[in-house]
């Protein structure tokens, strides 16, 4: 019973694969955001976002094997992520929304020392 | 008249008594369940270290919805190439770790040992390149929030940025110098001859480890560094 | 000390071996990796904090007894309620039932030697004491004035000891997150043949949901702790508006952790009332299935509702509508299994003993609880109700009123098998007694109190509100005396209690079926093999031991030719 029956070992081709592919969507990232993509500069950060996520899942899939792994690690990280999903997606509920009550203001209550950073007159 | 509800076998017997691996701890009852135990116990860790950068990632969120401008602004004060030198740096790292984790996989002592140790060169890099960063940013009165006094660009919520872009890297840059630490400990181990083609374990899971450091990275630099 | 080796024979030797006398001096308590023994650890030192936490609470209410200054300051008042709470929050709430009874009975139930990462387990009771000193530090050095919940930007800005306290909590939250991480690996891959997971006992399952919300919440708690300290030390601006952060960012950020904390606090309770109930009633638990899923689903949910606590922050108006829908969603499983308790009683037979005492205490006092919640989310009635004793008197109802209450009785019905001695049952009656009426007489005013107008955390009031004040106080007095019954006679069971039989309580788990009277170091000499289910009390022969009946003797023996008997169905 000492014999561990369960270990896929993911081939060393199949990783080197993976890294090339990874260095190239980085590149990818990493020009396309300094590209300026007139009309649809809005496409930026959906872009830069996508490309880290599949960058991510390729690490997961592969170097960390998920793939060929358990289904409960797998429920474990995904899970954690739609936990992720929940925190974001519930605060900006409130953030975005800020003010839709009438009586209140959209942005915080600004301080002393964002006054002074928006009216540059007064030396820091 | 026993009843059926606990048939006694000898579980593992033969096991307990002639075959009982030095690695297997006694409350498991076979390698397999450690192994299993652990690996599952590491992907509940990971969990919880997504959750704590998550916290980050919506203040993030928040101030950049609320501040588009100035967040632009301030991403031009950070230096793409650098981050991305670092982005790369740590994806060779993850690579030589996944060669770690394969060679332990086939017991190939010598080509573990070179792959835990460019992991280790690698993160330092990463580390070393951080470094630079930061201290020409201190150089130049960038400081988080409050402390923010550099001349060049005064906007505010800009300390924000900083704040956000300070706290997130740094606590990430705290996540790679534990995991600096742990994969020299197994590192060590490794050069012992702890490990084989049964048991490397700790190989296993720090390397998971590692990844999601990798995985953390591979956000970051887009969201701090390239804005626009 | 006999020196026999206690994994040879299954008949009960004069002078047994068990996880108490097996090894002795401080240094074998010091650095077990025993999960029972980490249980009473946990034990002793979160009744030590409960015991500050409650002196804590009697000089609140003490300091309430007439409006204006009675026996403290205005700024002392405030650090006082602010301890008494974190103190109980996170001192005693959050690790008690997991840390305690999780812990000793859970490997046990499953048919495990240990948990899954022992020295894991014993680093978690380290790390429990390590952030538990730095609060104390901070306490005791500076003093703590925020309220337990540390909302910014009064955290930001005052002198008191907030940095060690929230850096200490930020470390209690590891070991929080340790534990939880322990019991889900166990669960997962400890379990003894045959244990399948609709065989587990409801306990289990309790502690299962418990350790997901651990696991999930606690380590936004972490970063939210980190960011308050970063706040102060390196004036990173994110909560304190003076310097351009956002106060309620602050609150969205402590809720997401501190709402789904209540559900670790309360889980972990509501499996201990499945197991008193089943056991008390003879017939276990109607609708286990639901009872079952219905704590997972509580675990998950607990986590879209943290807006409930915001509704007057200046949180929008949607995300206010959406978090009070959902709230009222909540209610729904956790309804269900009241409902299910009340009927697991019905047409059970019923043996009136004080782990049941508890239970039943339970299921009036915590509906009330639970009832008063759906009140505050309701978005119309929270805006007069938010920050009221209303809220004051809903919390102590859930938390005293549903956790501490589990716990007792949960406590009680383990009693025998953590110590091996019987405490007085006669006392235990009177104790619960008191508690209730104590619990109520002190707690139930704070609601008509709260309607009135009477605002939470304040140190004086209109005197109209002077009667009400001191019902809440004497009832305070009276709840202390039965908890001091009880410290009193459980010590005292432990000298000079009968000694119990390895199943007093005639119980089905495996943690009273298959050890003997105190559990023995590895808890099983062989791992069973599980035929039935925890509350398979038709199949009693197995339960009560081979057909004797004395429950004395181990309820297991090996049949002499070691082959596996078949079932005698007794239906």
């Amino acid at each position: 019973m000492a014999h561990a029956t369960h270990h896929h070992i993911i081939p060393k081709a199949l990783l080197l694969k993976v890294f090339v592919t990874l260095v190239v969507l980085t590149v990818i990232t990493a020009l396309t955001g300094q590209a300026d993509l007139g009309p649809f500069n809005f496409l930026h950060v959906p872009l830069a976002v996508g490309i880290a996520v599949i960058k991510a899942t390729l690490v997961v899939l592969f170097f960390m094997g998920l793939k060929y792994d358990r289904p409960i690690n797998a429920l474990s990280f995904i899970i954690g992520l739609l936990m992720v999903g929940v925190f974001l997606a519930f605060t900006l509920l409130d953030m975005l929304y800020r003010g839709d009550i009438g009586n209140l203001e959209r942005q915080p209550i600004r301080g002393p020392q964002i006054e002074q950073m928006a009216s540059p007159t007064t030396a820091h | 008249m026993a009843g059926a509800s606990e048939a006694i076998t000898r579980v593992h017997a033969a096991e307990e008594h002639g075959h009982h691996p030095p690695y297997l701890q006694h409350h498991f009852v076979s390698a397999e369940q450690q192994f299993d135990a652990a690996k599952l116990g590491m992907w509940i860790f990971l969990a919880t270290e997504i959750l704590l950068f998550s916290g980050m990632f919506v203040a993030y969120a928040v101030y950049r919805v609320w501040h588009p401008e100035v967040f632009q602004a301030a991403s031009k004060l950070l230096d793409w190439r650098l981050g991305g030198l670092n982005t790369l740096v740590l994806l060779a790292s993850s690579y030589t770790v996944a060669l770690a984790v394969h060679y332990a996989q086939l017991g190939n002592q010598k080509r573990l040992l070179q792959n835990l140790w460019l992991t280790i060169a690698l993160a330092g890099v990463f580390m070393v390149v951080k470094y630079f960063e930061y201290t020409e940013k201190f150089h130049h009165h960038i400081f988080p929030g409050g402390n923010y006094a550099y001349e060049g660009l005064q906007l505010p919520y800009v300390g924000q940025f900083f704040s956000i872009y300070f706290v997130m890297t740094g606590i990430h840059g705290l996540h790679v110098l534990v995991g600096m630490g742990v994969l020299t400990w197994v590192a060590l181990k490794a050069r012992r001859g702890v490990f084989s083609s049964e048991y490397y374990t700790p190989v296993e899971i720090s390397a998971l480890y590692w990844h999601l450091v990798d995985i953390i990275w591979i956000f970051l630099f887009p969201l701090l560094y390239l804005i626009h | 000390m006999a020196t026999q080796t206690y994994a040879a024979t299954a008949t009960q030797p004069q002078a047994e071996i068990n996880y108490l006398n097996h090894a002795r001096g401080l240094k074998s308590w010091l650095l077990t990796l025993d999960h029972k023994r980490i249980g009473l650890l946990y034990l002793i030192s979160i009744a030590l904090f409960f015991v500050v936490g409650g002196i804590l609470a009697l000089l609140v209410r003490l300091e309430l007894f007439e409006p204006g200054q009675t026996i403290m300051s205005a700024e002392t008042y405030n650090h006082v309620f602010t301890l008494h709470g974190a103190i109980m929050i996170f001192l005693f709430l959050i690790p008690a039932a997991p840390a305690v009874l999780g812990n000793f009975a859970l490997p046990i139930m499953i048919g495990a030697r240990d948990v899954a990462f022992p020295r894991l387990n014993l680093a978690s009771w380290y790390i429990f004491w390590l952030g538990a000193i730095m609060m104390l530090v901070g306490i005791v050095a500076s003093g703590l004035d925020t309220g337990w919940t540390f909302y910014t930007p009064y955290s930001t800005m005052t002198g008191s000891g907030v940095t060690w306290v929230v850096l200490g909590v930020f470390i209690l939250g590891f070991s929080s997150i340790l534990t939880g991480l322990n019991f889900i690996v166990t669960i997962h891959k400890m379990r003894a043949p045959g244990m399948t997971w609709s065989r587990l006992p409801l306990f289990v399952w309790g502690l299962y949901a418990t350790s997901i919300v651990q696991i999930l919440a606690t380590p936004v708690l972490g970063i939210t702790l980190l960011l308050l300290a970063l706040e102060r030390i390196l004036k990173v601006g994110i909560f304190d508006p003076a310097l351009g952060g956002d106060p309620v960012l602050f609150q969205h950020f402590f809720w997401f952790y501190s709402h789904p904390a209540v559900y670790i606090m309360i889980l972990p309770g509501f499996g201990i009332i499945s197991e008193l109930i089943g056991t008390f009633s003879r017939k276990g638990i109607f609708g286990y299935k639901f009872v079952a899923l219905s704590s997972v689903a509580i675990a998950f949910l607990g986590f879209l509702v943290w807006g409930h606590h915001m509704f007057v922050s200046g949180q929008s108006a949607t995300a206010s509508t959406i978090f009070s829908l959902l709230t009222f969603l909540i209610g729904v499983p956790t309804g269900v299994k009241v409902l299910n308790w009340v009927a697991s009683l019905y047409r059970g037979s019923i043996w009136l003993r004080s782990p049941l005492l508890y239970a039943l205490m339970f299921l009036f006092v915590f509906p009330i609880g639970g009832f008063t919640g759906i009140a505050l989310g309701t978005l119309g009635l929270d805006v007069p109700l938010h920050d009221t004793y209303f809220v004051v008197a809903h919390f102590h109802y859930v938390m005293v009123g549903g956790m501490f209450l589990s716990f007792l009785g949960g406590l009680h019905y383990w009693w025998p098998k953590m110590f091996g001695r019987l405490y007085n049952e006669k006392l235990a009656q009177l104790a619960a007694l008191l508690i209730f009426v104590g619990f109520n007489v002190t707690f139930f005013p704070q609601f008509i109190l709260g309607t009135q107008g009477m605002p939470r955390r304040y140190f004086d009031y209109v005197p109209e509100f002077t009667t009400l004040h001191q019902i809440s106080t004497v009832g305070s007095w009276i709840l202390s005396v039965g908890l001091l019954l009880v410290a009193g006679y459980l010590l005292h069971s432990l000298f000079k209690g009968q000694k119990a039989p390895a199943n007093p309580w005639g119980a089905g788990t495996l943690e009273w079926t298959h050890t003997g009277r105190v559990p023995s170091p590895h808890n099983f000499d062989r791992i069973p093999v599980v035929t039935r289910g925890p509350y398979d009390y038709h199949l009693a022969e197995e339960i009560f031991g081979n057909g004797r009946g004395d429950g004395d003797s181990l309820a297991v023996q090996p049949s002499p030719s070691g082959q596996t008997q078949q079932p005698q169905s007794t239906t």
